[in-house]
C-alpha cells in the first residue's frame, strides 16, 4: 500500500521492481496481494491492454481513519458493555473544539514547567 | 461520600421503592391472572391484569438479560482477549512502581489502544500493547491511577448491578437516566483522582489525546450523550474547567417513572378492581380512573424505557456495521 500511495498507480510488475530494491519477492506472490487488496476494496484496478493498473482506493489519511474506525467497532462488537467500561477516548466521538481544548490541556504544564 | 456514589445510592433506594410496589401489583393480580387463564378475559379488570402481567414478565426478562449479557461480555473478554497476557513491558512495571497494584495488572498484545478495569469481586486492570507503547511513563501512570479508582470501588460490580435494576426496572426510566449519570460521574471522579495523584493535569489530558481517534468524523455514538456531549468531550470539559457536572434527568422520564410509580399503587390499593371499595364505586368513575388510567401510564413508561433499553442493541448493530 505505501509503494502504491508514493506511486499512485503501478502495475504488479512495477511493484516487484520497486520492492526488488529492498528485498526479492516472486511477481506471483505481489500480484496475490495486490489481488486479494483489490478483492477488500483497498485498491481499485483498470484493465490496459494485456496488465491490470492498481490505485488505492483510499488517500493514506482516509485509510488511517478507516482502519481506526474499524478497529474501534471491532473492540465494541466482541465484547460490547465489557469494553465501553475503557477508558478508550477511541470509543467515542470528540469533535475538533475539544480536542483542540486537549491539546492545548497537554501542552499547557510542559510549556509553563519551562 | 462523592458524588457518584450518592447518584448510586439514590439510584438503588429508587430501584428497592419501585421493586417493593411493582412487586405488590404482581401478588395482587396473580390471582386474577390465574381466573383470566382458566375462563378467558370478562371485563376491562381482566385485560389491564393481563396487561401489567405482560409488563411485569418483559422487565423480569430484561433484567436477567441484562445481567446475563454483561456476565458474557466479560467472559467472553476475558477469554478471547485478556487470555492473550504477556509478560509486563518495563514501562508498566516503572509506572505501577508504589501504586499498590502488584499482580493486579495485565498486558495483552493487541493493536487496539485501550485500557479497562474488569472482574467484580477482586477486579484487574488490563491495559493492550498498543496503549503502553503510545504512551510514555507519566502518561502511563495517569492511567493507572485513573483505573485504579475503579478497581478500588469495585466499580464493575456497581455496574453490573446498576444495570440489572435500569433495565428490570424499564418501566421507571429514571433508574436508567441516573445508571446514565452515575456511569460518566464515576469516569470524571477517576480523572480527578488521576489528577490529584499526579499532581498536574499534563499526564492525564495527553494520554486522552493520544487515544483520540485519528479521524475527526468517527461518529459512532457507542457511549451515551449527556447533554449532547459525548463521555470524553464531558470528560475534557471538566479537566478544562473543573466544573461538577450538572444532573439533568429529562422531565418526561421523571414524569413517566412517578406516573408508573402511582399508577402502580392505585392499582394495589383497588387490588387490579377487585376490592370491596373499587366495586362499590360506580364504574363510569372508577374503571377510567382506577384500572384504564393507571394501565395507561405504566404502559406509556414502558414504551419510553423499553427505548431506552433498546439503545445499546441499536449501538451494537450499528458496531458491527
Amino acid at each position: 500500500m505505501a509503494r502504491l500511495w508514493k506511486r499512485r498507480s503501478a502495475t504488479v510488475r512495477d511493484i516487484v521492481e520497486d520492492l526488488a530494491r529492498t528485498r526479492e519477492l516472486a511477481y506471483t506472490t505481489v500480484m496475490t496481494i495486490m489481488v486479494r487488496l483489490h478483492e477488500k476494496g483497498l485498491l481499485e484496478r483498470t484493465r490496459e491492454g494485456k496488465t491490470y493498473v492498481y490505485r488505492p482506493s483510499h488517500t493514506r489519511d482516509e485509510h488511517r481513519a478507516r482502519l481506526s474506525r474499524d478497529l474501534v467497532r471491532g473492540l465494541v462488537a466482541e465484547f460490547g458493555d465489557a469494553a465501553l467500561a475503557a477508558f478508550s477516548a477511541e470509543l467515542d466521538t470528540v469533535d475538533a473544539t475539544h480536542r483542540a481544548a486537549l491539546r492545548r490541556l497537554a501542552q499547557k504544564d510542559t510549556r509553563e514547567a519551562r | 461520600m462523592k458524588r457518584a456514589d450518592r447518584v448510586f445510592t439514590v439510584m438503588l433506594g429508587l430501584a428497592f421503592a419501585s421493586s417493593a410496589i411493582l412487586l405488590a401489583l404482581l401478588l395482587t393480580l396473580v390471582p386474577r391472572v390465574e381466573q383470566l387463564v382458566a375462563r378467558g378475559a370478562e371485563d376491562t379488570a381482566d385485560v389491564v391484569a393481563a396487561l401489567v402481567l405482560l409488563l411485569a414478565v418483559c422487565g423480569i426478562s430484561l433484567g436477567f438479560v441484562a445481567l446475563f449479557r454483561q456476565i458474557v461480555a466479560t467472559a467472553v473478554l476475558i477469554r478471547g482477549l485478556v487470555a492473550e497476557k504477556i509478560e509486563l513491558p518495563s514501562s508498566v512495571i516503572v509506572a505501577a512502581s508504589g501504586l499498590d497494584l502488584d499482580g493486579r495488572i495485565d498486558v495483552v498484545a493487541d493493536e487496539r489502544p485501550f485500557s479497562f478495569c474488569y472482574w467484580f469481586l477482586r477486579p484487574r486492570i488490563c491495559l493492550s500493547t498498543a496503549l503502553v507503547e503510545r504512551l510514555d511513563v507519566d502518561e502511563l501512570r495517569a492511567v493507572l491511577h485513573h483505573e485504579r479508582y475503579h478497581l478500588r470501588q469495585r466499580d464493575p460490580l456497581r455496574q453490573i448491578v446498576a444495570r440489572y435494576f435500569a433495565a428490570g426496572l424499564y418501566v421507571v426510566p429514571v433508574v436508567d437516566e441516573l445508571l446514565t449519570f452515575h456511569t460518566l460521574q464515576k469516569e470524571i471522579e477517576a480523572d480527578q483522582e488521576a489528577m490529584r495523584a499526579s499532581g498536574d493535569v499534563r499526564s492525564l489530558a495527553s494520554a486522552l489525546y493520544k487515544l483520540l481517534p485519528d479521524a475527526d468524523d468517527v461518529s459512532l455514538g457507542l457511549l451515551v450523550p449527556v447533554s449532547s456531549l459525548s463521555v470524553t468531550e464531558a470528560r475534557i470539559d471538566q479537566l478544562v474547567t473543573g466544573r461538577p457536572l450538572s444532573l439533568a434527568l429529562s422531565p418526561l422520564s421523571i414524569a413517566l417513572s412517578g406516573g408508573a410509580l402511582v399508577a402502580a399503587a392505585v392499582l394495589v390499593a383497588v387490588k387490579g378492581g377487585a376490592s370491596v371499595a373499587f366495586e362499590t364505586l360506580p364504574p363510569l368513575y372508577a374503571v377510567p380512573g382506577l384500572l384504564v388510567g393507571p394501565a395507561s401510564l405504566l404502559f406509556a413508561a414502558a414504551v419510553d424505557g423499553g427505548l431506552h433499553q433498546l439503545r445499546p442493541l441499536t449501538q451494537r448493530l450499528f458496531a458491527q456495521q
